[in-house]
């Protein structure tokens, strides 16, 4: 094998790892980050469309419960979301990976 | 005047006489006109003597006029009904039960009512295209008058609500690696679009309130009612629809001179008192006093409501409506 070869495959080998190690300690935290951020803001949302599901009563959700029918992905994670979490510091503590 | 003209007032007033005889008399002026009731205890049926229901109904005998009578639990069962036919359209059934929990709950929250006859309200003004006037006979529960307030309150809700979506729906986007499909796409998103229609019927009802109806309270010369009436105006004025002018209706009448019985000193002393009352009105509250109208000794209909819609002293003219 020629040496000109074995350095063109290190420098693959190389050039792999370096993304893989960018996109496991830069890139995949940061869009975890924001997806996570992502998903607070659609909690938000999902609470001031539907308080009552908190037995807080709210005007408007006669309103909001017209988009029920199209917010099927939104309402299961929704829920699921929040069974899931403990405190809102778990849930901050989460994007950290020690 | 103003196309759509808006009766309120405490219960038992008189709100849906003086609306008929109104209705009637606008009528009779030659201007197609609409009555419309939302009282479940189905007056507007009582007055003309012949049954209405919530479609739009020529009153027997009168030219030009007709009648709707709007039951809220009907309305509330109505849109609970197609928002159901949607999810069953859109949902996975696993998930229907779960959302038709959250549906329920929805419709059972105080002010459901009030929601959908605002909706109806609405409505109606939004389709009043046959008609050049439409006369609300709104039901005593003070929220209707109150909701009409709202428009704008529910215009800035709808505002924040879609601030929300958009952001979560932007950072889904940006979170989405390279090639990836986004959990949530902006363009096309049907939350936002429904909330967007909601706006713009909130911004409909806003504006038509505002520029295209009267309102008018109906009271009663007692300290009960004339309280409700001013807290009505107060509350009215602030959320910027004014009162055009007030009607006082079941007013006793007074016995003739030479009687002396007791009925007779009874009514002059409550005669009395009245007068002093509408006094009070005339001069503490804003609203002009447009009519006084007396006690009838039997229910009023038919001729009996001619002579009512006379002492009405409240224009026919109408003014074409500026935002339909």
């Amino acid at each position: 094998m020629e040496l000109a070869d074995r350095i063109e495959r290190f420098r693959k080998t190389i050039e792999e790892w370096l993304r893989g190690l960018y996109h496991g300690m830069i890139s995949h935290p940061a869009y975890e980050k924001i997806e996570k951020e992502a998903e607070d803001a659609e909690d938000a949302f999902m609470l001031a469309c539907f308080p009552d599901a908190f037995g807080i009563p709210s005007p408007v959700s006669y309103y909001t419960s017209e988009l029920l029918p199209y917010i099927e992905d939104e309402f299961e994670s929704w829920e699921r979301r929040l069974w899931d979490r403990d405190s809102y510091i778990e849930r901050k503590g989460q994007q950290y990976h020690f | 005047m103003e196309p759509f003209v808006f009766f309120g007032g405490k219960g038992g007033v008189g709100k849906t006489t003086v609306s008929c005889a109104y209705a009637q008399r606008c009528a009779r002026d030659g201007h197609r006109t609409l009555v419309v009731s939302t009282d479940p205890a189905h007056s507007v049926t009582d007055v003309f003597d012949q049954p209405f229901d919530d479609s739009p109904q020529p009153v027997a005998g009168i030219e030009g006029l007709d009648a709707v009578q709007i039951d809220p639990e009907d309305e509330v069962t109505r849109h609970l009904d197609e928002i159901r036919q949607n999810l069953s359209e859109q949902v996975s059934a696993a998930m229907v039960n779960e959302i038709n929990r959250q549906l329920e709950m929805a419709h059972g929250t105080p002010g459901a009512y009030e929601s959908a006859l605002f909706d109806r309200f609405v409505d109606v003004m939004r389709n009043a295209e046959p008609y050049e006037r439409v006369v609300f006979d709104t039901s005593p529960t003070g929220g209707t008058l109150r909701l009409l307030g709202l428009p704008e309150l529910l215009e800035g809700w709808i505002d924040r609500l879609m601030h929300k979506r958009r952001t979560s729906i932007d950072l889904f986007e940006k979170a989405a690696v390279g090639t990836n499909e986004p959990r949530r796409v902006m363009h096309g998103d049907p939350v936002l679009e429904r909330l967007q229609q909601r706006k713009e019927f909130f911004e409909f009802a806003g504006s038509a309130l505002d520029d295209d109806a009267a309102f008018f309270l109906v009271l009663n010369p007692d300290e009960l009612s004339l309280n409700e009436t001013e807290r009505a105006i107060d509350d009215l004025t602030e959320k910027g629809l004014d009162v055009r002018g007030l009607v006082a209706n079941k007013l006793t009448p007074s016995p003739d001179d030479n009687e002396n019985g007791r009925g007779a000193r009874y009514l002059r002393q409550r005669v009395e008192t009245e007068r002093e009352r509408l006094e009070t009105i005339r001069t503490d509250f804003e609203p002009p006093l447009v009519a006084e109208i007396g006690w009838r000794s039997s229910e009023i209909k038919g001729d009996l409501l001619d002579d009512v819609a006379d002492e009405l002293d409240i224009e026919t003219a109408v003014e074409p409506p500026t935002h339909v």
